[in-house]
C-alpha cells in the first residue's frame, strides 16, 4: 500500500499536531541560530590564537639551533596540531582549503614557502611543509576538530521536547474536554425523561456554551409540555360537548342521519381519547413499576382479545417476572395488536428471552406491512401511511406514537419492520428490570 | 306497588344531567338530578335512593370527595357510579378505591349507562352482605393469593403480580362471592355474565382450568376450585376481606 499523508480527522490531533509541529521548528531554528554564532565566535578566537600561536612556533624553531629543537617539540605541540622536524608523510594534494590552512598562509607565507598535503583516512587530517631559513623541514601536522558538544545538551534538547508534547497534549485537552461533553450532552438530549444540567463552571467560553445549552434545554422541555398541555386541554374540554351530542344522536328518533351522525361522534370520541392518552404518554414514566409475572400478563391480554372473538394467538414463553409499568404494558401490546387486527384481521404475539436482561415481545401481522420509507415516520404523531387502505379504516395516526412514547417510558425500544412473505412485525424489546 | 330504583345524577353539565335523567326515566327508573355536591348531600338528607350517578370532574368538592363522603356516612351502602373524564387506569383505580361500584368513561352512550346501572343494582342485591366490597374490601385474601378487585389482579405472596383476563377475573370473583359453595355451570355462566356484557361463549370447564392455571392450581388434585363430579365446581377454601397489604 502506498502511504499517504492524511490531513488527520479529529480536532485533538489536527490541534496537536499544529502545535507540536509548530513549536518544534521555533525551537530547533533558535537552537539553530545560536548554535551557529556560537560557531562563528569560537572560530574567530581559534583562529587568531592559531596565527600568533604558529608564527611563534615556527619562529622560534628558526632561531634554534638545529640539535635543540627536537627538545623544545614538546612543548610547541598543541591540542589540535603538533610540529614534525621531517619531510611528513606522503599526501595527495588538497581539494579544498581549509581556513586553518589560509590563516597560516597569511601570517607566514611570505617568510616560508609552503605545501599542503591531504592525508586519507577516516578523520580530517593534513600537514603543511615548509622549510625553515636553514633550509631543514618542518611540517605542521594538523588534525582539525571541532570544540565537541557539552554530553548533557542531547539531554536537554529531549527533554525541551518532552515538555513540549506534554504542554501540547495538555492544552488541546483542556481545550477539547468541554467540546466532547457537549457533544454527548446533546447526542443524550431527551428533556423529557433525561435532563442533562451541564457544569456551568470552568473558562468563560465554556460556562458560556454550558449556560447556553441548559437554556436551549430548557426551552425545548417548555415547548414540548406546551404542546402537551394544549393536547391534552383540546382533548379534554372536547368530552363534554362530544358527551353531549352523543347523548342527543342517541335521543334522537330514528332515521338516516342518525346512524352517520354517531359515527362521526365515534370518531371524534377516539381521537379525543388518543389525544388525551398521546399528551399523558410522554409522561409515562409516572406509573409505579411493579414485579409482573409476563406470562399470564400476555396470556391475560390475549384471552381478552379471543373472548372478544377475535383473532389473536401468543407463542413462546419467558418464565419471567419483570419490574414493569402494567398499564403502559398492556397500553403498547393493545395498539400494536389492534393495528395488526385493523390491517389483518388476526395478530400473532412471541414472546422470547434476548441475551442480557431484555426479553422481546412480537406482534406479527399478515397484512399490507408498510412501505419501508415510510417504516420511520409512522411513529410520528398524527403521521397515517398514505394508501386507501389505512384511510377507509380511519385511524387517529396516533396509536403507534403512543406505543413508542410509552414504550421508552418502559426503558424499552419499538421497533417495526416488514416481514419476508409480507405484513407487519412490531418488536418491544423490554428490560427485565426498569432502571 | 312495584318498587321503582331512584337514581341520583350528579352531573355540573345541566344538558348531560337531564338528557341523561330523562334518558333513564324513559326506561322504567325513578331520577332526580342535581349539579353539585352541595345540592346531592342536602337531597340525600331527606331521601334515600337506590344508587348515585357521580361525575368525577366538578367544580367544588369533586367525585371523588363525594364518594368517600357518601361511604363515611349514613348512605355507605349505597351503590355509586363513577362518570369520568378520562380514560385512565388510575382514575378508575382511585374511583373504586374511593368506593365506586363502577365506572364509566365520557363521552359515554345512554344505553351503556342504564345497562351499567342494572348490573351495579343486580350485583349489590346478590352480593353476601359480608362481601359488600367497601372502601377497606379492595383486597380478598385466600391461599398464598390476595384477589386487587380494583386493578383486578392477583398478587403472590412475593407481591408478584399475576393478571387476569376479564372473563378469568369475572369467573374468580364469583367463585369468591360464594366461597366453599357448590355452583353448578348454569349458575357460574350467569353470574359470570352478570357484571359486563362482554361476549362471552367460553365453556365455563375451559374456564375454570385457565383460573387454575393462573392460581397455579394441580388441575388433577386441585386445591382451589374442586370439581363436584355431575355437579359442577366449589371453591373450598375461606376467604377473607383484607385491609391493603403491607
Amino acid at each position: 500500500m502506498k502511504p499517504s499523508l492524511h490531513w488527520p480527522r479529529t480536532l485533538i490531533s489536527r490541534l496537536s499536531l499544529i502545535f507540536l509541529v509548530g513549536l518544534t521548528l521555533a525551537q530547533a531554528l533558535s537552537f539553530g541560530v545560536q548554535y551557529y554564532e556560537r560557531y562563528e565566535t569560537a572560530k574567530n578566537t581559534m583562529l587568531g590564537n592559531l596565527e600568533t600561536d604558529v608564527s611563534t612556533s615556527i619562529a622560534i624553531l628558526d632561531r634554534l639551533p638545529a640539535e635543540e629543537r627536537m627538545s623544545w617539540l614538546k612543548q610547541l605541540d598543541r591540542r589540535n596540531y603538533r610540529y614534525l622536524l621531517d619531510e611528513g608523510s606522503p599526501g595527495v594534494a588538497l581539494r579544498d582549503t581549509p581556513i586553518a590552512v589560509t590563516s597560516i598562509k597569511e601570517v607566514i607565507g611570505k617568510d616560508y614557502p609552503m605545501t599542503v598535503t591531504d592525508i586519507p583516512g577516516p578523520i580530517k587530517h593534513f600537514q603543511v611543509h615548509l622549510k625553515l631559513a636553514d633550509g631543514s623541514p618542518v611540517t605542521i601536522d594538523v588534525r582539525p576538530s571541532m570544540v565537541p558538544l557539552s554530553p548533557w545538551l542531547p539531554v536537554v534538547l529531549l527533554g525541551q521536547l518532552a515538555l513540549m508534547i506534554l504542554c501540547a497534549w495538555l492544552a488541546v485537552r483542556i481545550a477539547i474536554r468541554p467540546l466532547t461533553r457537549l457533544a454527548q450532552a446533546v447526542e443524550n438530549l431527551d428533556p423529557n425523561t433525561h435532563p442533562v444540567h451541564l457544569d456551568e463552571q470552568g473558562p468563560t467560553e465554556v460556562a458560556h456554551a454550558a449556560i447556553a445549552f441548559n437554556a436551549m434545554q430548557a426551552r425545548i422541555a417548555a415547548y414540548l409540555k406546551e404542546r402537551m398541555q394544549l393536547l391534552a386541554a383540546i382533548s379534554h374540554d372536547l368530552q363534554t360537548p362530544i358527551t353531549r351530542m352523543k347523548l342527543r344522536a342517541e335521543l334522537m328518533d330514528d332515521c338516516g342521519d342518525k346512524d352517520k351522525l354517531w359515527n362521526d361522534l365515534g370518531e371524534m370520541e377516539h381521537l379525543v381519547r388518543e389525544g388525551v392518552a398521546y399528551a399523558r404518554s410522554v409522561h409515562g414514566a409516572t406509573e409505579e413499576s411493579r414485579r409482573t409475572d409476563l406470562d399470564s400478563f400476555l396470556d391475560s391480554l390475549v384471552f381478552d382479545y379471543q373472548d372478544m372473538g377475535k383473532d389473536v394467538q401468543l407463542s413462546g414463553k419467558s418464565n419471567a417476572v419483570i419490574h414493569t409499568r402494567p398499564h403502559a404494558l398492556r397500553r403498547v401490546l393493545v395498539n400494536l395488536t389492534d393495528n395488526a387486527l385493523k390491517f389483518a384481521g388476526a395478530a400473532q404475539l412471541r414472546v422470547e428471552p434476548e441475551e442480557g436482561d431484555s426479553l422481546s415481545v412480537t406482534v406479527m401481522d399478515r397484512g399490507p406491512g408498510i412501505a419501508e420509507e415510510e417504516l420511520a415516520r409512522v411513529i410520528e404523531p398524527f403521521y397515517r401511511v398514505e394508501n386507501s387502505r389505512n384511510r377507509s379504516t380511519g385511524g387517529t395516526g396516533l396509536g403507534l406514537a403512543i406505543a413508542q412514547q410509552l414504550a421508552q417510558a418502559l426503558g424499552g425500544t419499538l421497533t417495526l419492520r416488514n416481514r419476508e412473505g409480507g405484513g407487519l412485525c412490531a418488536e418491544l424489546r423490554l428490560p427485565t428490570r426498569l432502571s | 306497588m312495584e318498587h321503582v330504583d331512584h337514581i341520583l345524577i350528579v352531573d355540573d353539565d345541566r344538558e348531560i344531567r337531564e338528557m341523561v335523567g330523562n334518558y333513564l326515566k324513559k326506561n322504567g327508573l325513578r331520577t332526580t338530578v342535581v349539579a353539585d355536591g352541595r345540592q346531592m348531600r342536602s337531597f340525600l338528607e331527606a331521601t334515600p335512593v337506590d344508587l348515585i350517578v357521580l361525575d368525577i370532574m366538578m367544580p367544588g368538592d369533586d367525585g371523588l370527595v363525594l364518594c368517600r363522603d357518601i361511604r363515611a356516612g349514613k348512605h355507605k351502602a349505597t351503590p355509586v357510579l363513577m362518570l369520568t373524564a378520562c380514560n385512565d387506569e388510575t382514575d378508575r383505580i382511585i374511583g373504586l378505591e374511593m368506593g365506586a361500584d363502577d365506572y364509566l368513561v365520557k363521552p359515554f352512550a345512554a344505553r351503556e349507562l342504564l345497562a351499567r346501572i342494572n348490573a351495579v343494582l343486580r350485583r349489590t342485591r346478590m352480593l353476601p352482605p359480608n362481601l359488600v366490597v367497601t372502601e377497606t374490601g379492595r383486597w380478598l385474601g385466600f391461599g398464598r393469593w390476595r384477589l386487587d378487585t380494583s386493578a383486578r389482579h392477583l398478587l403472590d405472596e412475593d407481591g408478584t403480580m399475576v393478571a387476569l383476563s376479564g372473563a378469568e377475573y369475572r369467573l374468580l370473583r364469583v367463585f369468591l362471592d360464594h366461597p366453599q359453595r357448590v355452583l353448578n355451570r348454569d349458575q357460574l355462566l350467569n353470574l359470570t355474565q352478570g357484571r359486563d356484557a362482554d361476549l362471552f361463549d367460553r365453556s365455563i370447564d375451559l374456564l375454570v382450568s385457565r383460573l387454575r392455571q393462573r392460581l397455579l392450581d394441580d388441575a388433577r388434585e386441585p386445591a382451589y376450585i374442586k370439581t363436584v363430579r355431575s355437579e359442577g365446581y366449589v371453591f373450598s377454601l375461606p376467604v377473607q376481606v383484607l385491609g391493603a397489604p403491607a
